[in-house]
């Protein structure tokens, strides 16, 4: 897919970007390394990350290849509110899910995945729909970052796609695959100044050599009236609106953010997610203006594909040193999130399914590294045959976040509400995906009887939405309320119109269905109500149980109390 | 119009700027309280 439109760099120097970004960012780990790794830090650090590393490592993390080519498709689709509606709602995914984690950590001190509390507060069958949600989540995520490598390479490059691919996912594993989590941590903190630093130069110098912004401001007459509307319903319906949605989801069905919930410092979790809120929204809204300066110059995006917009545009107005910096900003924010997953990836297999399904309890260390080792060479090497599928980026997300939808409240509810029963989880969890599937892929018609029924399960789905995030912040009272609120708005504007709209209808549709089946399943439940407090004693450290003695004993063990880790 | 349309685009840049400052503020300041205490910063 070279392209001659685009500046070209030779063979040589892209080779030598590569390997100045991989091998400094190799060099780094050096530094932390230890002959022995212990589990539990190459999972989850030592519970005690602070807000600096932490805010850094979780916006790195956040900010993949994607958000800076969906953000400048959005804003070049949808004009001047299209970078918002991308990278504002992204942003939110990172500030509403802390008041729930403040609560997992509660429940949780110790542990390394969400997955772990799960077990505690379930046991397996619901454990693993999370972990299959969460590995489902990494993989895609991995395969993507490694596409925009590939893809970005063969852009600017004599070098192929597949070239591309094979240099990032075999960078990112060796820098990746000694340390864990700790490696991932500390190359996020320097991947993220690198990164920002480049967005800091490369959105003002984009435009004021476009001609600044009486230029962009001429420009807005090539704006249709919906473009140049900061309140587009078309904007807020297509773009904004399934991004709200995914707003939970997104953040509950990822192992990237838990694992940082339980390595950051418990009294940290509030300023490390704002800052990597802020962080987030600042760098992607900038970098998605380049979209709108794209639309209002009236640029075409090259063999129509919306991914060649920013690099077109810096291609177009600034010198070679500028497009070398935009190569590294690439790889900067791919390399910080495909190391995360491939972190996330390992801590999934170590603690979800070797050491929860495999070992019962009787789990060793050095082969749970060894294993978390292996599955980090396994993603990678799926990562880079998968991304030679090159799917949509835009659709993938929106598909993934309503899959994770219907976990979002019997997750939820499962820390806060003790009648939930695991019967209860998995079953609405089946239920709602199902109910997603009819509808997003059109499988039942969505007219008459059957378009309000799915319209009715959407309108419980968007009042659960507003309800969970008040409920974050404000409490049960308000939660409530605020659900029952958006619930009524949702039934009186919404009915006759979603069925127009299916991915969002579907996504809503996935939401409110776990949550009807979830309720109903866990109040006519007879089950005995669950002690929260017992999952702090069956959460625990694996190395710490191991130096204790417990392992020869007959007790689990993830039931031994972790000695205090200061967290 | 001209000027709403440039602090539009610029408060970006600017306020990544700022998150930079405090994130590297804190890590210097991570630093220094994890050599205090004799453990590793990650």
């Amino acid at each position: 897919m070279n392209n001659e439109s685009l500046y070209q760099f030779s063979t040589l120097t892209v080779v030598l970007l590569l390997l100045a970004f991989y091998g400094g960012t190799y060099l780094m780990t050096l530094g932390i390394r230890k002959k022995n790794e212990d589990a539990d830090a190459f999972m989850v650090s030592n519970h005690r990350v602070g807000f600096g590393m932490g805010a850094a490592s979780m916006t790195a993390t956040w900010i993949w290849a994607a958000s800076f080519y969906a953000a400048a498709t959005s804003g070049y689709t949808y004009g001047v509110s299209g970078p918002i509606h991308y990278g504002l709602w992204g942003a939110l995914m990172i500030l509403f899910i802390y008041p729930f984690g403040r609560r997992f950590r509660k429940l949780a001190p110790n542990a390394h995945t969400l997955g772990e509390l799960i077990h505690a507060r379930h046991g397996s069958s619901s454990q693993l729909i999370l972990a299959l949600s969460n590995l489902l989540g990494s993989v895609i995520s991995l395969m993507v970052n490694f596409t925009a490598a590939g893809a970005l390479v063969s852009v600017l490059s004599p070098l192929s796609f597949q070239a591309g691919v094979i240099m990032a996912g075999v960078g990112v594993l060796f820098y990746t695959l000694w340390s864990g989590f700790r490696a991932s941590v500390l190359t996020d903190f320097a991947q993220l100044v690198a990164l920002m630093a480049i967005a800091i130069v490369i959105i003002p110098a984009v435009f004021f050599a476009m001609g600044g912004p009486t230029e962009l401001v001429a420009g807005l007459d090539n704006l249709t009236p919906e473009q140049a509307n900061f309140f587009s319903t078309d904007a807020i319906l297509n773009q904004g609106a399934p991004f709200f949605v995914a707003v939970l989801a997104y953040a509950i069905g990822n192992q990237t953010i838990s694992q940082r919930l339980f390595a950051v410092n418990e009294d940290h979790i509030k300023p490390t997610f704002l800052t990597a809120t802020l962080g987030y929204g600042a760098i992607v809204i900038g970098l998605g203006m380049i979209g709108l300066m794209a639309l209002t110059l009236g640029v075409e995006p090259l063999n129509g594909d919306m991914n060649n917009l920013i690099p077109q545009m810096v291609s177009e107005y600034l010198p070679p040193f500028f497009i070398a910096l935009f190569f590294i900003l690439v790889i900067g924010s791919l390399s910080s999130t495909a190391d995360s997953d491939l972190s996330a990836l390992s801590a999934i297999i170590m603690a979800d399914v070797y050491g929860k399904n495999i070992a019962r309890g009787k789990p060793d260390p050095k082969r749970m590294l060894f294993i978390g080792r292996l599955t980090m060479i396994i993603a990678t090497v799926l990562g880079i045959v998968f991304a030679s599928f090159s799917l949509d980026i835009l659709v993938m997300l929106v598909f993934v976040g309503a899959l994770w939808g219907a976990i979002v409240f019997p997750v939820i509810a499962s820390c806060f509400w003790n009648r939930v029963t695991n019967t209860a989880f998995t079953t609405s969890v089946i239920v709602a995906m199902v109910m997603f599937c009819l509808a997003r892929f059109e499988l039942v018609p969505l007219t008459g009887m059957s378009g309000l029924f799915f319209e009715l399960l959407a309108s419980i789905g968007g009042g659960v939405i507003i309800g969970l995030m008040v409920f974050g912040f404000l409490g049960r009272i308000l939660g409530i309320l605020a659900g029952i609120a958006a619930m009524i708005a949702m039934l009186i504007f919404a009915t006759d119109f979603l069925r127009d709209y299916t991915v969002l209808l579907a996504s809503l549709t996935a939401y409110g269905t776990s949550t009807l089946v979830c309720v109903v399943m866990s109040l006519t439940s007879r089950q005995e109500r669950f002690d929260f407090d017992t999952i702090t004693a069956r959460v625990g450290n694996y190395d710490e149980a191991l130096d204790s003695g417990d392992r020869d004993t007959t007790t689990p063990i993830q039931t031994q109390p972790a000695a205090s880790t200061g967290a | 119009m001209t000027l709403l349309f440039a602090t539009y685009v610029l408060v970006w840049p600017v306020l990544t700027l700022a998150v930079l400052i405090v994130i590297c503020r804190a890590v210097a300041r991570d630093r220094r309280i994890a050599r205090e205490e004799k453990r590793e910063l990650v």
